[in-house]
């Protein structure tokens, strides 16, 4: 999609309504687990835990061996496809990542038969919606086209012709690059994307995992001759996969994608082959100077997991009790107890290669010390203290419980299932998933926490103005500090 | 084509009022696939509207309490009250503690939210189907008894200005942004902005919450809207018995959102120390949201500038390589609204030349009517989105909300998309005369400025 008009929207004109709200504060009456928030015990709630079952998709592969795997559901009379080939940044030439990129963002560009502008107003006269991307740092390059049901074959057929044909036109990559650079001018100035672009950096050195955007001179440099390569080396049938969600049966949507991609001809799927990742050896402190910036984002982590790892359910876990959402610790210490936040998460992932850990938030600078003596005060007790039992007991409530919502969300049923295709999990994994998470104890929690979250390679990155907050900084570390969008 | 698709089933229970909608103006030119959102409604006796839609499609239920109050309401002095008070309802009340209510929710497998705007202020959950009475418990023991601390109110007003400081303060044209109500209306209520200023927020007392809650959180001036996997004679009785004591508040005031006539375009250059480029803004005055004229406008924005074949994409941004990015929309409030259009000036490119392009265009909707092409777009991108848009039920819930306090109309969710399919290519060329005229805008460009030279707003 045309992240730039979207962004634009959401940073240009979010006026209007304001999200607000969740909270909770401190009371003596409550267990010290739940310290910040006052349970009155009089909430009606349900004991159960309501059960569900996912809908389990239907496979079928092309004649061409293109798999295709679908969720039926006539529920409305709309349809999305996303289609994965694998490949992605990861596959990047070592001197060229952004390229995979950049061969999917020039696809709707224009194709042997239409010119960029006609794909964007055929597409748009049927009201269908079509992207294409692969970061630098994924595993796969994800096209994901979708519309009106009574639209589909023609959608199909434009979507197959980007697809298949790209032209690569030479006027359109230089329009591209002009575009790209002056918006990576504008995203950079946005602390968020700053504190992302640093992290990376110490988490990743090297690895092709610390890009957020391509280098800017790679970019400059690729030629439609090196685009032209790649699709001709990753863009085939036997390299993907077409997860289908929406108004079809089995029976329809084969013949409907035998007649879109039915002959696109198979190639020597590229075997995909990760460059060696070098874990950080020392906890960092890095501040990018923002002047004149009335926060600091802070940004605190490390080197997580490979999303097949035995250790997942137990990171999920502890997330959850972690930064998992409102109801967890950094939320209520900084936020309700303290009030130095709006909002302060943590997250963790992971996919083909080791993700992050992270614990994030956005305070107003006079309040940097206090916020981050509490977020790192966090990061310790939840290695160094078992979490208490109920507490354990409501987040593996909440993560079960949430399932159920699960089921009215195509995005999240389709990436259920883009997961267990990519990372090779068992067909009943989403089925166990329940009972993995059931199965988590506090020492397991207490041991993610401690190996993930180690003090000893712990990178802290704060983006702020240097005046306000290197000196708070400088209780952690040696604090090494580059300026804001460079 | 001819299906009929039901997401929702109607029950026929209670006293199934309302749903007396706005007829579509005209017949539409083809048919569109039948979807329909099946809703009751019933009023109980201390007045509040009460919306139920069956649907077993997922098991979970979603609520939507939809208060009639938004900055709007707000006086001169106390902006940003409505928004403060919004998270003031997540402070506990008689029966739910402090945070519990939040706390209930996440736990059990939950989401939830509350939200305010310029018109109204929105609390909503979505739970798995069996926690339904939790949902409800939770949402009539905040509207009978919510409990007002200083110290509750201290630790929200924190929150709030924190969330000011991320959202504007220290966001590249926060500052334009806000001003540019300002400058747009005449008009206090939709003047000042939502989030209001430090002062305002920092004068705010435990007496003017206490007075807020009386006037605008009353059962009259309410909305329950429910939505999910539920027999709706159960839910019903539960909403009784949890809902049917809270007392009945006289009528809140009315506020007068009547802006006076524009007679000359309003502008202003500002400078940003966040910012890196040049940004221009640019909004024409439009009628209130349920005008007619709005289908036309919202048809004329998204041919002007709604995704890469537009307009103006593919002029400023595409050929002309004007602009790093540009979008916008036609708001739709209860009172007046705008066509708002935003956009960032490429280095080393003008803002005068990007605002003159712009115009160029908005003269071309004057003079041609627009291709057929567009008007397909237009129909069908908004068909596509309405479906997106009520797949879930927390959706649906919301939505239903949001009319019945906006314009005192539910059935929107089922005859909106006939409104849009009514347009021909000759109204547009009609409101672009009409309402996109110098004289009826206002711009604000806003210059980056050097961070030493800058001192930022408080």
């Amino acid at each position: 999609m045309k992240f730039s008009i979207l962004a634009c929207g959401g940073a240009l004109f979010a006026w209007g309504a304001l999200c607000g709200a969740q909270q909770p504060a401190a009371d003596s009456a409550a267990p010290d687990s739940l310290k910040g928030v006052e349970l009155k015990g009089k909430a009606p709630v349900n004991p159960q835990t309501l059960r569900v079952v996912l809908p389990r998709a239907q496979e079928a592969t092309l004649s061409n061996g293109l798999r295709v795997a679908l969720i039926e559901d006539h529920k409305l009379p709309t349809f999305s496809v996303q289609l994965l080939l694998t490949g992605g940044g990861l596959d990047d030439p070592g001197n060229q990542h952004g390229l995979a990129m950049v061969t999917a963002s020039l696809l709707r560009e224009g194709t042997a038969q239409r010119t960029s502008r006609q794909i964007a107003e055929q597409l748009a006269t049927l009201g269908g919606a079509f992207s294409a991307a692969a970061s630098p740092s994924s595993g796969e390059t994800s096209i994901g086209f979708g519309g009106l049901s009574d639209k589909a074959p023609a959608i199909f057929a434009l979507a197959a012709d980007i697809v298949r044909n790209p032209a690569f036109p030479e006027a359109e990559l230089q329009k591209y690059k002009s575009r790209f650079v002056s918006q990576l001018q504008q995203q950079r100035i946005q602390p968020g994307f700053a504190a992302q672009e640093e992290f990376m950096r110490a988490v990743y050195g090297t690895h092709p995992a610390s890009y957020v955007v391509p280098p800017e001179k790679v970019l400059t440099d690729l030629t439609r001759a090196d685009l032209e390569r790649y699709h001709k080396a990753h863009y085939m049938p036997n390299n993907g996969i077409a997860l289908v969600y929406g108004d079809f049966t089995l029976k329809t949507l084969v013949q409907e994608l035998e007649r879109a991609f039915g002959n696109w001809s198979q190639g020597a799927a590229p075997k995909l082959s990760l460059p060696a990742l070098q874990p950080p050896s020392k906890a960092r402190v890095l501040l990018v100077d923002r002047p004149a910036s009335v926060q600091t984002s802070l940004w605190v982590g490390g080197l997580g997991i490979e999303r097949r790892n035995d250790d997942y359910f137990a990171l999920l876990v502890m997330n959850h009790i972690l930064g998992g959402g409102p109801a967890s610790r950094l939320f209520i210490n900084l936020r309700e107890d303290k009030g130095y936040t709006y909002g302060v998460y943590s997250v963790f992932n992971g996919s083909r290669f080791p993700g992050v850990v992270l614990a994030s938030t956005d305070v107003r600078s006079a309040v940097t010390d206090g916020a981050l003596q509490e977020l790192m005060g966090e990061l310790r007790r939840i290695g160094a203290e078992p979490v208490p039992d109920q507490e354990l007991k409501n987040a593996k409530r909440a993560l079960i419980g949430g399932f159920a919502l699960s089921l009215e969300s195509p995005q999240t049923l389709i990436s259920n299932l883009a997961t267990q295709k990519i990372y090779n999990l068992p067909a009943d994994y989403w089925d166990t998933y329940p009972q993995r998470v059931a199965a988590i104890t506090a020492a397991d929690v207490q041991r993610v926490a401690k190996k993930y979250y180690d003090a000893g390679k712990l990178q802290i990155v704060a983006v702020g103005d240097s005046k306000e907050v290197k000196k708070v900084l400088e209780k952690y570390g040696t604090v090494e500090t580059q300026g804001a969008g460079n | 084509m001819n299906r009929a698709v039901r997401i929702g089933i109607c029950a026929c229970l209670a006293a199934a009022v309302s749903a007396s909608a706005a007829e579509p103006r005209s017949t539409p030119a083809k048919p569109v696939a039948t979807v329909r959102v099946e809703f009751t409604e019933t009023t109980l006796p201390n007045g509040l509207r009460v919306q139920l839609v069956e649907d077993h499609g997922a098991p979970v239920i979603a609520v939507n309490v939809a208060y009639d109050v938004g900055s709007r309401n707000e006086r001169r002095g106390r902006t940003g009250f409505a928004h403060l008070f919004e998270h003031m309802m997540f402070k506990g009340s008689s029966n739910v503690g402090d945070g519990e209510h939040f706390y209930q929710v996440f736990s059990n497998g939950g989401s939830m939210n509350g939200t305010t705007g310029n018109d109204l202020t929105l609390y909503f959950e979505t739970l798995p189907a069996n926690q339904l009475e939790l949902a409800l418990f939770l949402e009539a023991d905040r509207m009978r008894s919510l409990e007002i601390t200083q110290k509750k109110l201290d630790n929200q007003r924190q929150a709030v200005q924190e969330e000011r400081r991320l959202r504007v303060d220290n966001q590249p044209y926060g500052a334009a942004d806000e001003h540019f109500d300002e400058l747009f209306y005449s008009n206090f209520a939709y003047q000042h902005s939502t989030i209001g200023s430090m002062d305002d927020l920092n004068a705010a007392s435990v007496e003017d919450v206490a007075q807020f809650f009386k006037t605008y959180y009353a059962p009259n001036n309410a909305v329950l809207s429910v939505v999910g996997d539920f027999k709706p004679d159960e839910a019903m009785a539960l909403i009784r018995r949890y809902f049917n004591d809270i007392p009945r508040q006289s009528e809140p005031p009315t506020v007068d959102l009547n802006e006076p006539e524009q007679n000359a375009e309003r502008r202003e250059t500002m400078t940003d120390a966040l910012a890196r480029a040049t940004q221009v803004q640019i909004a024409y005055k439009t009628p209130a949201g349920n005008a007619q004229d709005l289908y036309a406008l919202r048809v004329l924005s998204s041919v002007l500038q709604q995704g890469d074949s537009s307009r103006l994409y593919q002029t400023l941004n595409k050929e002309k390589e004007l602009t790093v990015s540009l979008g916008g929309f036609v708001d739709e409030r209860i009172g007046p609204g705008g066509l708002y259009i935003g956009a960032t000036v490429r280095p080393g490119k003008k803002a005068e030349d990007v605002e003159a392009a712009i115009y160029e265009e908005i003269e071309r909707l004057q003079q041609q009517p627009i291709a057929e092409w567009e008007l397909e777009k237009a129909k069908n991108t908004t068909r596509y989105g309405y479906l997106q848009s009520i797949r879930t039920a927390q959706a649906r819930a919301t939505m239903l909300g949001t009319y019945t306090v906006k314009f005192n109309d539910p059935n929107l969710i089922n005859t909106r998309v006939a409104g849009f399919d009514a347009v021909t290519r000759e109204d547009v060329r009609r409101v672009a005369k009409q309402y996109l005229q110098a004289k009826n805008r206002t711009v604000i460009v806003t210059n980056p400025a050097p961070p030493a030279a800058a001192t930022p707003g408080a």
